[in-house]
Order: C-alpha cells, then sequence, then structure tokens
C-alpha cells in the first residue's frame, strides 16, 4: 500500500471474537464442544477460520487501509506467541495490566526454540481472505494486511524461568536474557512473515511504558529485530516496523520512543488528556500512529474534537503520515461497539480540513 | 485498634477469628437451577427457594465447622459486579466481552444516573443472619472496582463515575447497617490495577464508609500490591481481607519493610488448588504471619472466594483453616 502523506485508517490488533446474535458464537460453541469431545481440531480451525474472515469483512467494510487478521486464533497477547516454541511452557493466569482479562504465563524450561512458524501461516490466510472481500470504490491496491508481533521485552516482562539444566544454571532468570532469546525468534519471525508479503509489522510493546525502568532491556532487545528489517530492505523488499505502546500515559517516554530507529510509533491518547497538545508541540521526527479512539470504552467519541486534535498534531509528524486507529485492540469492546468505534475512524477522517 | 471497635459493636470474636471471603460453590441442584431459569424453564420464584436451601446449607456448614464470622455464600449471584449493575438505575447490560480462553461475559454499561432505587443484598444478608446467631458479614462490591468493570458512556471521566458509585455503595451500607449488619466487606479487587488511581479508589471508599458504625473488611486478590503499599494503608476499612498463599506469602516482605498497620484476614489456602493444604502447612503460614503482625490483628481465612471449587473441596478448605486459627488460640 501506499506509504505516502496522509491519514490512513489502521486496526490496532485484536477482534472480538464473539457476538450476541448466534451466527457470531460459532466459535465459542466449537470450542466448547471440542472441550466436550464432540469436536475436532480440524472443526476449531474451520471456526477459526470463518470467524476471522468475518473480522476482515467487517473492517474493510469499515474503510480501513491496514487490516489485521483480528488475532482471533489467539489465546492471549503473550501465550499465543510463547507457547509456539520449544521448551516453553505455559502456566497459570495472570491478570493483562488493567484489563481484567487474563493470560496464561509462559515459563521458560530450557533456551527456547523456534519449530516453524508462528504467524507466517495466518497471515498467508488472511491475505487470502482480504483477497476475498469485495473492494470498495478506489481502495484497489490499497488494502493490506498487517501483522501483528507482541515484542521481545513484553513477552519476557510476563515469562517466567524455571530452567536450570546443563551448567547454566538460571540462564533465563534475568529479563534480559529471556529478551534476547524472544527477538532472536521475533526476528527470524519477521524476515518469515517478509518473504510472505508483509510491508508493514506492528510489534507491541505495551510493558515498556509501564516498566520504565526496563529501558535498555527494551532497547536492547528491539536491535535484533531493527536487524531483520534491514537485511530485508537490503535484500530489495519493503518492510516497516511500527512499534506501539498502550494500557499506560506514553508522554514520559515519548522522545525516547520516537527516538528509536522504527518506521513508525503507536501510542494510546487514552491515558493522558494533553498528549496531543504535546506532540503538536513536540513534533515527531517518525509517522505515528494515532490512538485517539478509546479501544476499551463503549462511549463513541466526538467526531469533530477528535478530528481537531489530528488538525493539530498532523503538520508537526515528518512526512505527514499518520495512522488513525484505536487507542489498542478491540476485543475489549462487545462486537457492535467494536464495529462501531471502526465505522468512527472513518467519520473522523472525513471530517478533517484540509 | 480495631478489636476495640469489634468490641464497642458488641461483637466478641476470639484470637484468630476464622471467616471466608464470601462466594462458595453452587450445589449441583442450583446449578442445574439456574441454566433452566437462563432459558425461561422455571420460575423466578422456584429458584429463589433453591437458592434459600443452597444459602441455609451453607450457613448449617459453616457453623458445623466452627467458622467464627460467617457469610451466606452469594448463592444468588453470579459475577461480583454484574448482580449490582443489574439492580441499579443507571446500567444496562453491554454485549458480550471476553474474560480469558473460551469465558465470555456481559460487561455492565454505565449509561445514565447511576441510582439507589432500594436495598439489594439486605434481604439476603436477614435470611442468612436469621438463621444464625454468629455474625453474618454483608457483602459488596466496592464503587472502584463497580466502574473499573464496567464501560462508562455516561460520566466525564472514571473519578466522577467512581464518586457517583460511592455514594450508591453507601446507601447500601447504611441499608445493612439499619438491618442490624455489624460487619460489611466491600470488595475491591480492582484496587491495584492503576496505581495512579489509588488516590480515587480511596475517595471512593472514604466516601463509602465515613461516619458508619460498621466494622469494614475490603478484600482484594491477584493485584500488583507491591505498587500501591503502603499507601494502600490508609484505605478507610478495618481489615484487608488478602490473597497471601497463591503468591507463597510474598506480600509478607512488603510488610517487613513497612509495617501493616490494620487487621489482616490473612489468606491460608489457595483457592485456584484443588488439594487442600495440610494442617501443618496452614500452621506455618499462620506461624509466617505472626513474625509481622500482632496476633491481635490476625483473622485467618482463604485466599479468595471459593466458588470455583466442588463443595467438598471448599469444605475441606474451610476446616483446615479452622483447624488451624484454634491452634493458635491455646
Amino acid at each position: 500500500m501506499s506509504a505516502g502523506a496522509g491519514i490512513y485508517l489502521s486496526s490496532t490488533g485484536s477482534y472480538p471474537r464473539i457476538g450476541d446474535s448466534p451466527d457470531l458464537q460459532i466459535l465459542r460453541r466449537t470450542i466448547a464442544a471440542l472441550d466436550h469431545g464432540d469436536r475436532t481440531t480440524a472443526d476449531l480451525l474451520d471456526a477459526e477460520n470463518e470467524v476471522t474472515r468475518r473480522a476482515i469483512e467487517e473492517q474493510v467494510r469499515a474503510g480501513l487501509d491496514l487490516i489485521t487478521d483480528g488475532q482471533i486464533r489467539w489465546y492471549d497477547p503473550i501465550s499465543h506467541l510463547a507457547g509456539k516454541l520449544e521448551n516453553i511452557q505455559i502456566k497459570g493466569l495472570i491478570r493483562f495490566f488493567d484489563t481484567n482479562t487474563y493470560f496464561r504465563q509462559p515459563v521458560f524450561a530450557g533456551p527456547p526454540l523456534r519449530k516453524g512458524p508462528l504467524l507466517a501461516g495466518d497471515y498467508n490466510f488472511a491475505r487470502n481472505a482480504l483477497g476475498h472481500v469485495p473492494t470498495p470504490a478506489g481502495k484497489a491496491g490499497k488494502l493490506a494486511i498487517k501483522p501483528v508481533l507482541t515484542g521481545p521485552y513484553t513477552l519476557a516482562k510476563f515469562s517466567l524461568s524455571e530452567y536450570s539444566g546443563n551448567g547454566a544454571a538460571g540462564a533465563f532468570a534475568a529479563l534480559e536474557p529471556r529478551a534476547q532469546a524472544y527477538a532472536e525468534i521475533l526476528a527470524i519471525e519477521m524476515d518469515a512473515l517478509a518473504k510472505a508479503g508483509a510491508e508493514l509489522i506492528q510489534v507491541d510493546e505495551p510493558a515498556v511504558i509501564k516498566y520504565p525502568g526496563d529501558w535498555a532491556v527494551f532497547e536492547n532487545s528491539l536491535a535484533p529485530l531493527i536487524q531483520a528489517r534491514n537485511k530485508v530492505i537490503a535484500e530489495g523488499r519493503r518492510l516497516e516496523l511500527a512499534l506501539y505502546v498502550y494500557f499506560h500515559d506514553c508522554a514520559p517516554l515519548y522522545e525516547k520512543l520516537v527516538a528509536l530507529p522504527v518506521d513508525i510509533v503507536g501510542l494510546d491518547f487514552t491515558y493522558n488528556a494533553k498528549l496531543a497538545e504535546m506532540i503538536a508541540s513536540a513534533g515527531s521526527p517518525l509517522p505515528l500512529a494515532l490512538g485517539l479512539v478509546d479501544g476499551r470504552n463503549t462511549r463513541l467519541e466526538e467526531i469533530a474534537a477528535v478530528a481537531r486534535q489530528i488538525e493539530r498534531v498532523l503538520p508537526k509528524i515528518k512526512g505527514g503520515r499518520a495512522y488513525l486507529g484505536t487507542s489498542c485492540g478491540l476485543e475489549y469492546l462487545p462486537r457492535d461497539r467494536a464495529l462501531a468505534k471502526l465505522e468512527l475512524l472513518a467519520k473522523i477522517r472525513a471530517a478533517l480540513k484540509g | 485498634m480495631s478489636r476495640e471497635k469489634l468490641e464497642r459493636l458488641g461483637l466478641k470474636l476470639p484470637l484468630f477469628p476464622t471467616t471466608s471471603v464470601g462466594s462458595f460453590p453452587k450445589p449441583d441442584y442450583l446449578a442445574k437451577a439456574r441454566a433452566e431459569f437462563s432459558k425461561g424453564h422455571i420460575a423466578e420464584q422456584e429458584l429463589r427457594e433453591l437458592e434459600r436451601r443452597a444459602t441455609a446449607f451453607w450457613i448449617e456448614t459453616q457453623e458445623k465447622l466452627g467458622l467464627d464470622v460467617l457469610v451466606d455464600g452469594e448463592m444468588y449471584r453470579g459475577d461480583m459486579v454484574a448482580y449490582f449493575a443489574e439492580r441499579l438505575p443507571g446500567f444496562t447490560q453491554g454485549g458480550l466481552v471476553r474474560s480469558y480462553g473460551n469465558r465470555y461475559y456481559h460487561k455492565p454499561v454505565i449509561s445514565g444516573e447511576v441510582k439507589w432505587s432500594g436495598p439489594v443484598t439486605v434481604d439476603w444478608w436477614k435470611y442468612a443472619q436469621g438463621l444464625t446467631k454468629k455474625p453474618v458479614k454483608g457483602m459488596l462490591t466496592g464503587a472502584y472496582t463497580i466502574m473499573d468493570w464496567s464501560f462508562n458512556e455516561f460520566y466525564a471521566d472514571r473519578r466522577a463515575a467512581a464518586l457517583a458509585l460511592a455514594g450508591v455503595i453507601r446507601q447500601e451500607v447504611e441499608a445493612l447497617i439499619a438491618a442490624g449488619c455489624k460487619i460489611i466487606q466491600i470488595d475491591e479487587p480492582a484496587l491495584s490495577v492503576r496505581p495512579e488511581e489509588l488516590p480515587i479508589a480511596m475517595e471512593a471508599m472514604e466516601f463509602t464508609t465515613k461516619g458508619l458504625g460498621a466494622y469494614f473488611v475490603t478484600h482484594a486478590c491477584y493485584g500488583a500490591f507491591e505498587d500501591i503499599y503502603p499507601a494502600m494503608l490508609d484505605l478507610a476499612v478495618d481489615n484487608f481481607d488478602l490473597e497471601m498463599s497463591n503468591s507463597d506469602l510474598d506480600l509478607l516482605e512488603l510488610f517487613r519493610r513497612h509495617p501493616f498497620t490494620k487487621d489482616i484476614s490473612f489468606g491460608v489456602v489457595d483457592v485456584h488448588a484443588h488439594a487442600t493444604e495440610s494442617a501443618e502447612a496452614v500452621r506455618k503460614r499462620v506461624e509466617q504471619a505472626l513474625t509481622i503482625i500482632p496476633k491481635e490483628r490476625v483473622w485467618v481465612d482463604p485466599d479468595c472466594g471459593l466458588k470455583t471449587r466442588t463443595v467438598e473441596e471448599a469444605i475441606e478448605k474451610l476446616r483446615v483453616c479452622v483447624t488451624a486459627a484454634r491452634a493458635f488460640r491455646h
């Protein structure tokens, strides 16, 4: 898709996997039936595919430019990736930030190993599904699937280690080696996604703004991902890395975030009412993803108020490129409200002056 | 000293009072009846009768086990926030959202001014208290947690919503006190999720309990207490009911660094484990508590509500709490 100046509408990641009507409960019913031995894993895959297709279709219908697969197959943002690695065990439930949702905690039982693609298969499915959705007028060739990875630092922050063998006792007890181990694996995954056709990959690192004392660990863990992106570009392909942070006030780290060697920085505006003002004053050397629409509350924002914020911020963004989206993935909202929030994005863009 | 407050309220409790956090497992007949009721297959009256029967079972069970401060077991509740939201004007039922795995719930929406239109829990408290001479706790969910676990479409911000809810919960507290309730637990499991909002949670609790004549307990669990301790000690309650065992008593380390200045309901059994801890293991946990907290301030109970356990598991976990507490009284 084009990467020129302008406002692009972008999904921030997840999408509700259930709705109130029976036809929107296919995944829930299939999982329940699978648990009772009345369905197979093939049935589960079918249900996931169906719900993923609908999530993509709704994003396209709402007018988005950058679309995700809705992370419909993800159990949670942590264990979905970590659980696919050898030597990682998935243990008990822990609250995910302040969301009143839970993730299962990964525990290192040895050096983690990538056994195969983590998301490349899902990405291929989503691209194919997007190809089957009727393209809205004027959007031909302008829509893209954006894969989303939870970043190595956040994965490491929410993991533990019980590894104590082979003379490397406690090798992953510290945060840094856990983050580096994840980073090396995710760098390989980025390359696989780029080979599959991804030109923009979102890496979520929400934990870093909640735990700013870990900045050095975070920054070091980003390096292999940057190298992976640079390698793809050196090979003549296109790839941008979008770093997203949310679930906390990002203002204290704003200057450091936009100084990172990434291509786009995604920000959650819901924790600081003065963030837009701050950015309008400080400017940004990078394109920004503006999470101005609350992905955690059902109330619909005033279109004009959000549009005015964008008008203040956009001229201060180098290159004049920004991505309008929700503050976080939408799985925290009921489905009808999630769709309404996506539709709101298009209305806000239409209300922009100039 | 809160023990003096208890005595002023006419409550003579032994050292190491035993209690539980609130919920108990619903017997099979009640779980089935709730499912039937939700499908419209049985009448509300029939369901209520079964809820009363189950409540009576748990009151009798707690008495037989020898617990000192009883709960009604919440046989009539599903979710601790939705129960109140469904009964307070100003809320509407939201669509389904995911909690984790394949579990979904209808997250409430604050869509208008929240109001108290009459007692929500008082009849259940009266019923349960009428079955026993031992004190039964009033069981409420705190304003901050109700706010945090709801969508807010009406109030300007989270503080405004929390304070409006605090006014509502205060009226319920007043109604419980008027009915004769002397120990009231106001659960705030969301207390630590946004450390920067602790002042809002504290303001709301102050508004809820200030000047009211009861012994107040709050329950919080599975949170990042290291981020809000010791500031949380200023919450306007007498007793913190805390999950201690699931986290291997690691909160004690915080208490070593800064004294725990209130009464504590010390969770001595993990409610997420099927197996009941041995009496010896529980005794050691109480012993460790006593290295930090004076015995006059220690209550003994499970980590959290027992509703996810089987009836048999819940009874055994309560039994071991009582056994351990009694051993320390001698």
